[in-house]
């Protein structure tokens, strides 16, 4: 048979290959070899060494990066590191104020990407754009999880033009979908943050009084290249009170920083990949609403507004298929919209008939927590005024630890060395964990039942 | 390159594959059976060790008092899983947990009165263990002496296995255990009356330790029904030690006669322990205890490697090299049956996946799927973070050299030649195809290969058309 | 596919309502009084920890006015070991039932009068379980070990007492978070009318919402709809709930409304265009009130509601039933509204 007869050849390339391995694989032992066998060595010898001003490969070094070493103690442990963590959480929570604010609930934001060249720089990884995209993606899921009467469109900066990538919607699978292909993204020519903030402020032109205007412009290029004078886009931005937030990539540019301080908005420049995580997320929870702006503007369209709303009734799987207004497909599961008995498959949405904006009630008890946060727990520095403390902590009966731990260095501020947080109301004590658990997931004190 | 197939089938098939003591009791009378059923304790670890479904379905029928018709059961069952429904049913029927009936479902009476009881207590049968006295004089050891103790045990019984024939003389376990590894076909005595691992040890090597507990206890119980020992009796004792207390002593005063000697054995495998031979308390060890869970049943802090062995120690690189941070013998032994070893330092091994290393491991009847799912279930936590876990070159490579081996095959059959024209020959030739008989065929030189079976039907075919020609 | 879960059970311990439970009424013809619900629950935990030696389990007692922790298998027992001894029940089981009813009789016998008045804890024992499940999940992950790491977490609610309007927010919020854990809330309402939270829980985390319809089969209830972990209902499905009543209540006369007018600010449901926000003292401008008004009689009145869905002859909200899923016996009420 013919294949066989070509067996020997293919034998012989196998075994070939295996001496390669074995060959590279002994030269390294005597560090003669290259790749990765020396790379180990030479590792070692530099941390005996301390810094050495010799690097035979200076492209190694490119991979160290430093804002990814956490410093340890002089025990080595990275225990004080990973506190010191929490308690810059937990002192961020402190500033926010811990009363019934005004947050705006029924937000509307344009999502501007910068598409311009500038993004494909590899500062960080895997490129700029890429990071963006993943961001993006997290960004979305995360606004819609805690926004969910909101809606966002998308746009897109690039050779000199603004692009609509999505159209305004309250679906995060839409949204998503507009940022998921990559190839149709992918980056060129200058921005045009006139031009851009054109396209999304005409983008949010018909939108009611109550509702907010975001423009989150995600921004990688040190220039912009506009067809007229920016400060008059970012008067008519104000006029319309649209609020706009730069998370810059590369330096701090004058007119962002302006865009921004102009109209109450953010503007931050990421170090590195995880603080432009952090920009972007803290863009996520309601912003609160700014009582002198309105007064400024004489106060004729006051941010408050009684809305009509249409709670729906929902189809079971096994009612009878009929079309749905939305897509025009054949089904069973769906929501009836109350005024005008159109059939829509997904809520929070406008009736696609008459218009009315459909929610279920869920939707709304999803925002509940923005407006009734859980109060701040104290952090207990001492058990002396507390007749008899309880000895695990009230959410998970975690027991708690009985001596004061040692706190490492200045990070102490706002923790408890008792691993102990009270809330204010019941009086009840709970772990770190829980803490942390309760006020950024549950949003509802165990002990009080709030 | 010919292509490797990787079968996704075979890795659920073997998730699904019932327990090996369940395929064990399978084989047993429904007399033994329902003996053995007469203690909750047994049946609770039976219970334990059955698939989801199938103690779902115990569950569902357990606390009704009349049958339940099989149509009312069936009608929960959603459209994937109907096969894993008939499946469990199957095995619950072989079982004879839920005997095989067309119309109604309901649980073997006794094995029903007995988990009822197991779960609601109360009782007489004192089948989860009674309880020993505290003693004045022998306080009962510690869990970290248990496990050391358990370990120290094990551990002596696969290095010895894992060293023999290689010139080393690690501590022997007892004759016991030997003659059971003998018996097992593990080892065989090979010229001069000298133990040497057999390629099925090689294999038992590579199993996890809880496949390898209960394929040395399956054994015992196979040799233990040739010396004309109980089976009920020394099966509801291992699966009693299951259901009992780690850290605790327990009396022997309860245990009858085969059971007291079972003790012997089970200390040699470091199951029990007993501060002496003679003792009336004895303690189950972690071994014991977790017979019927799949969490470790050997303790974590394995040699001085500090919990190295529960989240794994082997690197794996594409270019072949392998790094283990052990520094454990019997680990180290294992990893030499299919790495080239090269260096050694005081916590970690180096070493490479060669052709020949792995040639000598598949030459020991190791597989290759063996050698993957032990690098992958050893893997380093740091390794955890690739997806795939282990590199697919080196995968591929392990599978390619086990294909080497499988070059040539051979099947018997009979070489059908000579045939009178082009149009017998094809003749015969359509019926053997038809019959799925055919391994190869030469129109040419008019001769077909046929395989054994369908030699019969072939050779009855040319003689009824010869006779009818003629 | 085997791998170890965890349930955590939240008992609705209310003294009023297992009184009620336990008197035998003309709507209540066959009563379940606490005793006989507590051993029958304890066979169900038993039979929990018995399928699998890894499961895990964690109970959780709502009492007026207190949410305590009943039993937890990774909290070590405190009592004497050689009292607990025993050679015929099997070890785990022995602790847990001796721990829960032991708590439970600590907690009841310290309730005051003015406590039993007090609605139950509900949301403090849900939210406790939800920190448990958070403390078990997270420490699990850290380990990096994944056979502890893929446990599905559940919760089970059994409740006795109806829904408190005051408490809809947070137990939104325990919902939401149950949700964010991918955690699923079984509901089993043991005595009382349909709970539109508890419907609510069940349906937005997938769980299985189930009216206990005869009293005294709690236990096939219990084994046949929760004992499967969530991989086993894939292959034998349990009864689950197919209509649920997203309306929402009106904050000002708590009717039920089709369409509301809801405060841009803090979201609370008026029925009808009120000038101020009785919640947030928001004013509202005399535009928008003189334009929802006028267009409201068009919309709002109800009787034109049912006549503009069946000229449409679509499928409206009466013709349709709660369905039985594979013979489930779960049907719906139409009248939970």
């Amino acid at each position: 048979m013919p294949p066989r007869r070509l067996e020997p050849g293919y034998h012989d390339g196998e075994s070939d290959s295996d001496v390669d391995i074995f060959d590279d694989f002994g030269a390294s032992a005597k560090s003669k070899g290259k790749g990765k066998g020396k790379a180990i060595d030479r590792g070692k010898k530099e941390k005996g060494k301390g810094t050495s001003k010799e690097q035979p490969y200076a492209w190694e070094a490119s991979y160290t990066r430093s804002w990814d070493t956490v410093q340890e103690d002089e025990a080595g442990s990275l225990q004080g590191a990973v506190e010191d963590l929490i308690a810059r959480g937990r002192r961020r929570r402190l500033l926010a104020p811990a009363a019934a604010i005004r947050r705006t609930i029924i937000r509307h934001l344009i999502l501007l990407l910068d598409l311009s060249s500038a993004m494909m720089d590899r500062d960080m990884r895997p490129t700029r754009f890429d990071l963006m995209l993943q961001y993006a993606r997290e960004f979305v899921t995360e606004w819609f999880d805690q926004n969910p009467l909101g809606q966002i469109g998308v746009v897109g900066m690039r050779a000199g033009i603004g692009e609509r990538l999505g159209e305004m919607t309250g679906n995060p699978q839409e949204v998503l979908k507009a940022i998921s292909e990559r190839h149709k993204l992918e980056p060129t020519g200058e921005p045009s943050l006139q031009n851009a903030i054109d396209m999304a402020r005409s983008s949010t032109s018909h939108l009611p009084t109550h509702s907010s205007r975001e423009i989150l412009i995600i921004f990688g290029s040190l220039t912009t290249c506009d067809p007229g004078n920016i400060h008059e886009t970012l008067a008519e931005c104000v006029k319309d009170r649209i609020r706009i937030s730069v998370v810059a990539l590369a330096a701090e540019m004058k007119i962002c920083r302006e865009l921004c301080d102009k109209t109450g908005g953010q503007f931050g420049v990421a170090l590195n990949e995880g603080h432009f995580k952090d920009l972007l997320f803290e863009l996520i929870p309601p912003p609160a609403q700014r009582a002198t702006a309105p007064n400024a503007r004489g106060g004729a369209t006051a941010p408050a507004d009684l809305m009509m709303m249409g709670f729906p009734t929902r189809l079971p799987d096994t009612s009878p298929p009929s079309l749905c207004v939305c897509h025009s497909k054949l089904k069973s599961e769906g929501f009836l919209c109350p005024r005008c008995g159109a059939k829509v498959c997904d809520v929070p949405t406008d009736c696609d008939i008459c218009g009315l904006m459909i929610v279920s009630s869920p939707h709304l008890a999803r925002s509940y927590h923005h407006l009734f946060p859980v109060k701040t727990y104290q952090a207990v520095t001492d058990l002396d005024d507390t007749p008899n403390p309880s000895s695990s902590c009230h959410g998970c009966a975690r027991p708690f630890k009985n001596a004061p731990q040692q706190m490492a260095g200045s990070s102490g501020e706002g923790m408890s060395p008792l691993g102990r947080y009270r809330c204010p109301d019941c009086h009840n004590d709970f772990c770190p964990e829980c803490d942390v658990f309760v006020h950024d997931v549950v949003h509802c004190c165990p002990g009080c039942g709030k | 390159m010919p292509s490797v197939e990787h079968n996704p089938d075979s890795v659920t098939q073997s998730e699904w594959s019932p327990h090996i003591l369940l395929t064990f009791l399978q084989s047993q009378s429904q007399n033994a059976l329902t003996r053995l059923y007469q203690r909750p304790s047994s049946c609770l670890s039976i219970f334990r060790l059955l698939r989801p479904l199938e103690r779902q379905l115990i569950m569902n029928i357990l606390w009704l008092e009349s049958a339940t018709p099989l149509s009312t059961m069936s009608a929960w069952v959603t459209q994937e899983g109907k096969k894993p429904y008939s499946d469990s049913l199957s095995t619950l029927a072989r079982l004879h947990i839920i005997p095989n009936s067309t119309t109604k479902l309901a649980l073997n009476a006794t094995f029903r009165a007995s988990l009822r009881q197991a779960i609601t207590g109360g009782g007489t049968t004192g089948s989860f263990g009674v309880p020993a006295e505290p003693d004045p004089q022998h306080s009962p050891p510690d869990i970290a002496t248990l496990d050391a103790y358990a370990l120290e045990r094990w551990e002596t019984i696969l290095h010895y296995m894992v060293s023999s024939g290689t010139g080393q003389h690690p501590t022997k376990p007892s004759q016991e255990v030997l003659f059971l590894l003998q018996r097992s076909g593990l080892m065989t005595r090979v010229h001069g009356g000298v133990l040497q691992i057999t390629s099925s040890g090689f294999q038992f090597l590579l199993h996890d330790p809880h496949a390898q507990l209960w394929e040395l206890l399956l054994q015992f119980l196979h040799m233990a029904e040739e010396r004309q020992m109980d089976l009920v009796e020394v099966l509801s004792f291992l699966l009693m030690l299951s259901t009992m207390e780690l850290g605790r002593e327990y009396s022997t005063e309860n245990l009858s006669p085969t059971q007291s000697a079972m003790l012997a054995d089970l200390r040699n495998y470091g199951l029990v322990w007993q501060h002496s031979t003679s003792a009336r308390q004895f303690c189950p060890s972690r071994l014991a205890t977790t017979l019927t869970s799949s969490s470790p049943p050997l303790p974590t802090s394995r040699s001085t490697g500090g919990g190295s062995h529960d989240q794994g120690f082997i690197v794996l690189e594409t270019n072949y090299r392998l790094y283990a941070y052990t520094d454990n013998p019997l680990q180290i032994a294992v990893l030499n049956l299919f790495v080239n070893l090269k260096s050694r330092f005081p916590n970690l091994v180096v070493g490479a996946i060669t052709r020949e290393s792995v040639k000598k491991a598949l030459a020991n009847g190791i597989t290759a799927d063996q050698i993957i799912s032990y690098l992958t279930t050893h893997a380093h936590p740091q390794m955890r973070k690739n997806k795939p876990l282990l590199p697919v070159t080196v995968q591929d490579q392990i599978r390619l050299w086990e294909l080497e081996k499988n070059r040539l095959k051979s099947q018997e059959g009979y070489l059908y030649t000579a045939f009178a024209s082009q149009a017998d020959y094809e003749y015969v030739l359509n019926y053997a195809k038809q019959l799925d008989v055919v391994l190869w065929d030469n129109p040419t030189k008019r001769c077909f290969f046929g395989s054994l079976d369908g030699h019969a039907n072939i050779r009855g075919f040319i003689e009824r058309r010869s006779a009818g020609i003629a | 596919m085997d791998r170890a879960s965890h349930l955590s059970v939240v008992v609705d311990l209310s003294p009023n309502h297992w009184y009620l439970s336990s008197t035998r009424t003309q709507q209540n013809a066959r009563p379940l009084s606490l005793k006989s619900f507590l051993s029958q629950l304890l066979v169900f935990l038993n039979s929990h920890i018995a399928c699998k030696d890894e499961n895990t389990l964690a109970v959780f007692g709502a009492l007026p006015g207190r949410s305590v922790m009943l039993h937890s298998s990774t909290n070590e027992s405190s009592g004497n070991p050689f009292e607990m001894a025993d050679a015929d029940t099997y070890r785990p089981f022995k602790i847990l039932d001796a721990e829960v009813m032991q708590t439970i009789a600590r907690h009841v016998e310290t309730l005051g009068p003015s406590d039993i008045k007090k609605p139950v804890e509900l949301v403090g024992a849900l939210s406790k379980s939800l920190c448990y499940i958070n403390r078990i999940t997270t420490a699990s992950s850290t380990q990096s070990n994944e056979q502890t790491a893929a446990l599905d977490p559940r919760i089970l609610i059994l409740s006795v007492s109806p829904d408190q309007s005051s408490s809809y927010i947070p137990i939104m919020n325990s919902i939401f978070a149950a949700q964010k854990l991918k955690v699923t809330i079984d509901i089993c309402k043991v005595y009382g009318s349909e709970s539109v939270f508890l419907q609510q829980a069940a349906h937005l985390t997938g769980g299985s919402y189930l009216h206990l319809e005869r009293a005294d089969a709690l236990l096939q209830y219990l084994t046949m709809s929760f004992l499967p972990p969530p991989s086993i209902r894939q292959l034998l499905s349990v009864p689950t709930q197919d209509k649920i009543d997203f309306r929402a209540a009106c904050f000002c006369h708590k009717r039920i409304v089709d369409i509301g007018f809801v405060c841009s600010v803090c979201l609370s449901i008026f029925c009808q265009p009120v000038p101020v926000c009785s919640t947030c003292r928001t004013k509202f401008p005399i535009k928008t009130l003189q334009r929802l008004n006028a267009a409201r009689p068009t919309v709002a009145t109800p009787a034109t509601t049912p006549t503009v869905q069946t000229a449409l002859s679509l499928p409206s909200s009466n013709s349709i039933k709660g369905t039985n899923v594979n013979g489930s016996q779960s049907t719906v009420q139409n009248g939970s509204r």
